[in-house]
């Protein structure tokens, strides 16, 4: 293994044992909360002075709770992708939220939206879910480019027989060079992907893994 | 069968977590009984047989994986049902491959537990019929 690969392993395998705490931490405040809001329903007619301020704050932790809980899938994924198990092969529909869920802050950040329509089923590709999550990220950025108002990005799969599809589309009329998609740069080294863009969205495309 | 006569053991290392779900499902009529190690559990059931067993994955000692494959052997009929980590789909893979009736992720959603406690109950009278 290469010492790069190893260095990823041992970030990967501390990131995950941080995001198990945290999501026993968001756990407990998660039941207590929910306890909380449980005793206010109960207690449903008994009014006092802030009840109301009670109720927002309650609705305020889940809100959060709810955020809190897409960050940890995403960071818990992130961290576990160089596992023995996911280094040649994964299951893109999951990865694929994955690269969305990754993408949001940034996409956030410059003024732009992600939307995510997910698989009704499973995609077997014969890619490590690195990979995956490294392209599809750098695909995200390109085609945000510098963002905006009404620039928000589309993510979908297209399932197919021998590949599968990681489609993003940027919004109409985004000015989007398609040189700029580099397959080096985009970790896609050799046969592992084909670019395929069409004008309107751009596909990564992963060979699909049979015999599942 | 009434939630009311429902047998259920929590098992959980994560003590706040565990004991705070254990209230909430008793606030709503379903009685449980609450273990925070997998010795425990294998304790607490031998001594009265859950229907149905609500346990952690992640544990320090016995973990979950381990705790199931032990009841999968000497107590078959209990629907055990994992608790893992967001991210981490294989133990609750694998879990199902021991012989696990669900896995649901942390933190929870308590009308999905709720639901498959349910679902977890029905399977386990069609099973004994």
């Amino acid at each position: 293994m290469s010492p790069v690969a190893t260095e990823a392993r041992f970030m990967g395998k501390v990131t995950a044992m941080t995001m198990h705490e945290m999501q026993n931490i968001l756990a407990i405040i998660r039941e207590s909360a929910g306890l909380m809001g449980d005793i206010l329903r109960i207690n449903a007619k008994i009014d006092f002075k802030h009840r109301p301020n009670m109720e927002r704050t309650l609705d305020h932790i889940s809100t959060q709770v709810e955020r809190g809980k897409k960050l940890l899938e995403a960071t818990s994924r992130l961290a576990h992708s160089p596992d023995d198990d996911l280094l040649l092969a994964c299951d893109l529909s999951i990865y694929a939220r994955t690269v969305a869920l990754l993408s949001e802050r940034q996409i956030r950040l410059k003024g732009a939206a992600v939307h995510f329509t997910p698989a009704s089923s499973p995609l077997p590709v014969a890619v490590g879910a690195l990979m995956v999550l490294m392209s599809g990220y750098h695909a995200v950025q390109w085609a945000v480019g510098p963002g905006g108002k009404n620039t928000d990005i589309h993510i979908g799969l297209e399932p197919g027989l021998t590949e599968h599809g990681l489609t993003i589309t940027p919004p109409p009329g985004q000015d989007v060079d398609p040189d700029q998609l580099n397959p080096d740069s985009m970790n896609l080294p050799g046969q592992a992907a084909r670019i395929d863009w069409d004008g309107q969205r751009l596909a990564l495309f992963f060979p699909a893994r049979t015999g599942e | 069968m009434e939630m009311r006569d429902w047998n259920i053991l929590l098992v959980d290392d994560e003590v706040e977590f565990i004991s705070t779900l254990a209230e909430r499902l008793e606030l709503r009529g379903i009685p449980n009984r609450v273990v925070y190690d997998g010795e425990s559990a294998l304790k607490a059931v031998a001594e009265n047989e859950p229907q149905v067993m609500v346990l952690d994955v992640m544990m320090p000692g016995l973990k979950g994986l381990d705790v199931l494959q032990r009841i999968k052997v000497e107590h078959p009929a209990v629907q055990v049902i994992l608790l893992t980590g967001q991210g981490k789909t294989r133990d609750g893979i694998d879990g199902m491959r021991l012989g696990a009736f669900a896995y649901l992720m942390k933190p929870l959603d308590l009308e999905e537990l709720i639901r498959t406690l349910a679902e977890a109950m029905q399977a386990r009278s069609g099973e004994q019929s």
